[in-house]
């Protein structure tokens, strides 16, 4: 594997969420092991199961993985560090200060930046601290979704700049206030994430346009923030020797041989590794062994029984039948990003337009080319899309020609500066987010929202509007709805949680679940997209992989799941209505 | 010269732009922070949700907080004696404290709209 070749001393592992970045990195982090190097595995990811992938507890502290000599592992759970941000803020007012105006601190340190910028706190201390680094030859950082790495790489660029300017109280660092004694640490993480010698970046890709993409974009952005050294990783690729078995086999074999041979432009220079699909779930140790071993798909294939059944299951036309029985809502599809929250959700919306109803589809993933595809093309449905980056950019400009528009050229600099801020992304995407779902009162909105980590964030960004319009509104007993009341109300909203019938997908669509619970949110029905196991395949390593989905099927039917539908893997990509509605009509 | 110490409410940034709702006063009062600081103002923002500690060791704007709670913010202390609460000084009284620097009519004009803000950063808990 290059990108194992000579490693430095920091290694990053990024790309959209699904492409198989923890497995890797635990792969990579065992196989330096083995080549008698000290390794720190650091997991950045709020959704982190690095500790589910040893079959171990890790948590906020360097951990031995017993099982294997020269390794330590760490996971930063952002929540954590920002709940011990606020002790160490507010702890020392408490009982100094009236209750009423603690509980103000307090509020206003329970959104989006302050875990953002206290987990990143903690990860940098890992860059400098010059007694732990002598400690491991290697650190392995299997970090968050793509978009949320780069907002925590940028910020030490920015704040750089902005500690050498010195001007301490007039610019949005927010929580930074609190850190600055070590304002040191920031620039010597900054210089360390900018040298090549020190710094090396895996762009991690399947063989689907939608990962490449991604893999662009952070290529790009991270280029440009001096993080020059990368490689590129395309993880899952179908190998040909399966392709002759069966038409699905082929058909994915295909697709994917197209993908390769036009990688973007920007990747060809890149080195770059495949690794091959294999059969086996990738959990535990000896699994995680063979993933970066090129001979052993063949070895490692498990016992098959000659003919696995394919199973029945409710199909998501039955889910969008009970769905269109309220005439009108808010159906939002959630889950990890890869696993095909988009596609799912233009398949729901082309199911509810065909039965006659109005419906909004919409979307946040800034490659959904699917939508545009569907725009126009069937009667009662539209199609609009919230992008993050261009709905940041228009808020920004809208908020320097209203609010910024009496400034002179300096108040107008100090207001541009702080429009750069992390907060600003959260804001304006909820704010494009909370108009969309006010329509669902008349008709049918359907959402694909963003990856996990940040759908969390963006709930988070609605409670807190929702406390505080309750606040402003405290006992004048007036009549109010709020967007998180809506999302409460099974009545207004309906939550799908999208999987894979992948172990690691189904535990973190489970931790989902649990999330959503405690801000109050019941999901209505789960949907296990690309299921082998609802096909009939003949390909050995089709037929395990449909095997290995049946466990999963089980636990979500029996154990996560009041309602759920399967969703097919097809031999063509579902893209357009009419695919679309044979999507919705496979099984059952 | 005199010396100029400003404590806001609790606040994610001292401009504002994090809350759901950017409140003008908070934009306005940041540009003429940044101004006065510029024509050589010593003037001091304490934020609330970052700095707690100097509320509650500053007995004058402790006191306010225990008669008046969070409403009494911003308090603008000008050699340590209370001299807005409620609301953020405006450009004029800026230039009026930088005194012997400059005289007020020389300085550029200030926004009129800069002055009773009431409640600020009312976008709640951004950070």
């Amino acid at each position: 594997m290059k990108f194992l070749d000579q490693a430095p001393r920091f290694l990053f592992f990024t790309g959209k969420g699904g492409v198989g970045k923890t497995s890797i990195a635990c792969a990579s982090a065992l196989e330096l092991a083995r080549l008698n190097k000290r390794v720190l595995l650091v997991s950045t990811d709020p959704a982190s199961n690095v500790g589910q992938v040893f079959g171990i507890s890790i948590g906020n502290q360097i951990t031995n993985v017993a099982e294997v000599p020269n390794l330590s592992a760490l996971e930063i759970d952002p929540q954590a560090a920002a709940q011990a941000y606020r002790d160490r803020i507010v702890g020392p007012v408490r009982g100094v200060l009236p209750e009423s105006v603690v509980k103000g601190i307090e509020e206003q340190l329970s959104g989006a930046c302050t875990t953002e910028i206290a987990a990143f706190d903690e990860f940098t201390g890992l860059l400098t601290d010059g007694a732990l680094t002598q400690e491991f030859d290697h650190i392995i950082f299997d970090t968050a979704p793509t978009g949320h790495t780069i907002r925590m790489l940028q910020l030490p660029g920015a704040w750089s700049g902005f500690l050498e300017d010195g001007k301490g109280d007039a610019s949005c660092l927010g929580p930074l206030a609190g850190l600055e004694k070590q304002r040191t640490q920031y620039k010597a993480a900054v210089d360390a994430l900018a040298d090549p010698l020190k710094t090396r970046l895996v762009l991690v890709a399947r063989a689907q346009a939608a990962t490449l993409n991604e893999a662009v974009r952070t290529h790009g952005e991270l280029a440009g923030t001096g993080l020059s050294k990368q490689y590129l990783v395309i993880n899952g690729v179908f190998p040909e020797s399966e392709a002759v078995h069966d038409p699905l086999a082929q058909a994915i074999f295909k697709r994917e041989q197209a993908v390769l041979a036009h990688l973007p432009k920007a990747l060809c220079d890149l080195p770059t590794d495949q690794i091959a699909l294999k059969a086996f779930n990738l959990f535990g140790l000896a699994a995680l062994k063979q993933l970066l071993d090129t001979e052993s798909t063949v070895l490692a294939m498990p016992d098959v029984p000659l003919v696995v059944p394919k199973i029945n299951a409710p199909n998501l036309a039955s889910l969008v039948d009970e769905i269109a029985l309220d005439g009108h809502g808010l159906v939002m599809l959630m889950g990890k990003g890869g696993v095909g929250k988009t596609t799912l959700a233009a398949a729901v919306a082309v199911e509810l337009a065909t039965r006659g109803f109005p419906v909004h589809l919409t979307t946040s993933d800034p490659a959904a080319h699917l939508m545009e595809t569907l725009h126009g093309t069937l009667e009662h449905l539209t199609v609009s899309r919230i992008d993050p980056h261009e709905a940041t950019e228009q808020y920004r400009a809208q908020v320097l020609a209203s609010k910024g528009a009496k400034l002179d050229a300096a108040g107008r600099a100090v207001l541009e500066e702080d429009l750069r801020s992390p907060c600003t992304e959260e804001i304006a995407v909820f704010q494009a987010f909370s108009r969309v779902i006010r329509e669902a009162g008349k008709k049918f909105v359907v959402m694909d929202t963003a990856p996990t980590g940040h759908t969390l964030l963006l709930l988070d960004a609605t409670g807190a509007y929702h406390r505080d319009i309750v606040r402003q509104m405290g006992g004048s007993g007036r009549h109010f709805t709020t967007p998180m009341m809506q999302l409460q109300d099974p009545k207004q909203t309906k939550v799908l949680i999208v999987t894979l019938a992948e172990t690691t997908p189904v535990l973190e669509a489970a931790n989902l679940q649990t999330d959503l619970r405690r801000a109050g949110i019941e999901p209505w029905a789960w949907v296990i997209n690309n299921t082998v196991a609802a096909t009939a395949v003949t390909s050995p390593l089709l037929k395990a992989r449909a095997h290995n989905e049946l466990r999963e099927i089980e636990a979500v039917a029996t154990r996560h799941a009041s309602r759920y539908a399967l969703v097919p893997i097809l031999k063509d990509e579902p893209i357009g209505v009419q695919r679309l509605q044979f999507l919705s009509k496979q099984g059952a | 010269m005199k010396k100029v110490q400003v404590f806001d409410p609790a606040l994610c940034c001292s401009s504002g732009v994090c809350g759901t709702e950017l409140d003008q006063a908070l934009v306005t009062f940041s540009a003429d922070v940044d101004w006065a600081q510029q024509n050589g103002l010593q003037i001091e923002r304490f934020n609330l949700a970052q700095q707690p500690m100097a509320f509650a060791e500053n007995a004058a704007v402790k006191g306010m907080l225990e008669r008046s709670g969070e409403a009494a913010l911003p308090i603008t202390l000008v050699d340590g004696e209370v001299a807005f609460a409620g609301r953020y000084p405006t450009r004029d009284d800026l230039g009026r404290w930088l005194g012997a620097v400059a005289s007020a009519s020389e300085l550029p004009a200030a926004d009129p709209q800069a002055a009773p803000s009431g409640k600020c950063c009312s976008g709640g808990a951004c950070c």
